[in-house]
C-alpha cells in the first residue's frame, strides 16, 4: 500500500486492473460510503471519487495486491479529508478526542453487559443495523470492516492508519458499545437479560 | 490463563483472568489465531462459564453483523458513471 511508483502500466493494462480488480468491489464499496455518510448521494459521490483517484493514482497499486483493502484506504480518506470538512453535520465525535481517549491499547476486556446470545440470535436484521449505525464513525467503521466485509487486523490498520493493538482495542471497544445498544433493545422486546432462565 | 484438569467435569463458575481470556477469544473469533488457538479455545470453553457464555455471546453478535445487516443496492448508473468520467480523463 505504499504510495511510491512502482511502474507504469500501459493504457491496457491500466484498464484490465480497473476492470478486473477494482470495479468488483463497488458493492462493498458503496454500503461503507453508505454506512459512513447515510446519504445515497453522499455514498455515490464518495464512491466515485474513490474510483476516479485509484484510476489516476493506478501506478502506485501493485498488480496482485489487496485490490480491496487499497481502494477501502482511499475512501475512507477521502470521507475524512473531503466530506466531513463540507458536511454540514460535525461528526458526532471529534476524531482527536477519540484518538486520544479510546485508543489506547491497554483495554480491560471484561463482561460489559448481561445481553445473552439467545436475545441476540432473536433481534431483527432492522435492529442490528440500527445500533450499528447509532455508534460514532470510528466504532461503526472497524465493525463495518472487520464483520461486514471480514477484513483482517493487519488490512485494518492499514486501511485506517494505525497500529493493529489499536485495531484490537477500537473493535473491543466498539463491539461493547454495540452490546449496550442490543441489550436496550432486549430488553424492549422484554426479554430476560439477567436470569439464567 | 488457568489450564488445570477440571475431573468434575463442570465448568468453574468465575474466570481467574477475565481480561486475557477475554481478548483471546475475540481474537479468535475474528480469525487472528489459527491452529494455535483452537487447542486453547477447547479447554476454556469446556471449563469456565464466563468463557463460555462470552465467547457465545460474541460470537451471536459476529453472526448477526454478517447475516442480517441490511446492504444497500449500488444504483445501476454508478459503475456507468465512473466509467464515463474515466473516458474523460484519459
Amino acid at each position: 500500500m505504499s504510495e511510491v511508483q512502482r511502474r507504469k502500466y500501459s493504457q491496457e493494462e491500466k484498464n484490465a486492473i480497473f476492470d478486473g480488480e477494482f470495479m468488483p468491489h463497488i458493492d462493498s464499496m458503496y454500503n461503507f460510503g453508505y454506512r459512513l455518510t447515510f446519504d445515497e448521494d453522499d455514498a455515490k459521490d464518495l464512491v466515485q471519487d474513490t474510483y476516479l483517484k485509484a484510476y489516476r493514482f493506478i501506478n502506485s497499486f501493485e498488480q496482485g495486491t489487496n485490490a480491496k483493502a487499497w481502494l477501502f484506504r482511499i475512501l475512507k480518506n477521502s470521507f475524512i479529508n473531503e466530506y466531513r470538512k463540507k458536511s454540514k453535520q460535525p461528526a458526532k465525535v471529534d476524531y482527536q478526542e477519540v484518538e486520544t481517549y479510546y485508543n489506547s491499547d491497554d483495554v480491560h476486556y471484561q463482561t460489559t453487559s448481561d445481553l445473552r446470545a439467545e436475545s441476540v440470535k432473536d433481534m431483527l436484521g432492522d435492529e442490528i443495523s440500527n445500533a450499528l449505525n447509532s455508534l460514532a464513525v470510528d466504532f461503526r467503521t472497524v465493525i463495518i470492516l472487520c464483520d461486514l466485509e471480514g477484513f483482517t487486523y493487519e488490512e485494518m490498520a492499514k486501511i485506517l492508519d494505525i497500529p493493529i493493538g489499536t485495531v484490537r482495542s477500537r473493535l473491543h471497544r466498539a463491539r461493547n458499545l454495540l452490546k449496550e445498544k442490543l441489550q436496550g433493545y432486549a430488553h424492549n422486546m422484554g426479554y430476560n437479560t439477567d436470569e439464567e432462565d | 490463563m488457568e489450564m488445570n484438569d477440571n475431573p468434575s467435569g463442570e465448568r468453574k463458575k468465575q474466570c481467574s483472568d477475565e481480561s486475557k481470556c477475554f481478548e483471546l477469544l475475540e481474537s479468535i473469533l475474528d480469525g487472528e489465531l489459527q491452529d494455535s488457538g483452537k487447542e486453547v479455545l477447547k479447554e476454556k470453553l469446556a471449563k469456565c462459564q464466563p468463557c463460555f457464555e462470552h465467547y457465545h455471546l460474541e460470537q451471536a453478535i459476529r453472526d448477526v453483523l454478517k447475516t442480517k445487516c441490511t446492504k444497500h443496492a449500488v444504483p445501476t448508473e454508478l459503475a456507468d458513471r465512473i466509467r464515463e468520467k474515466i473516458q474523460d480523463i484519459i
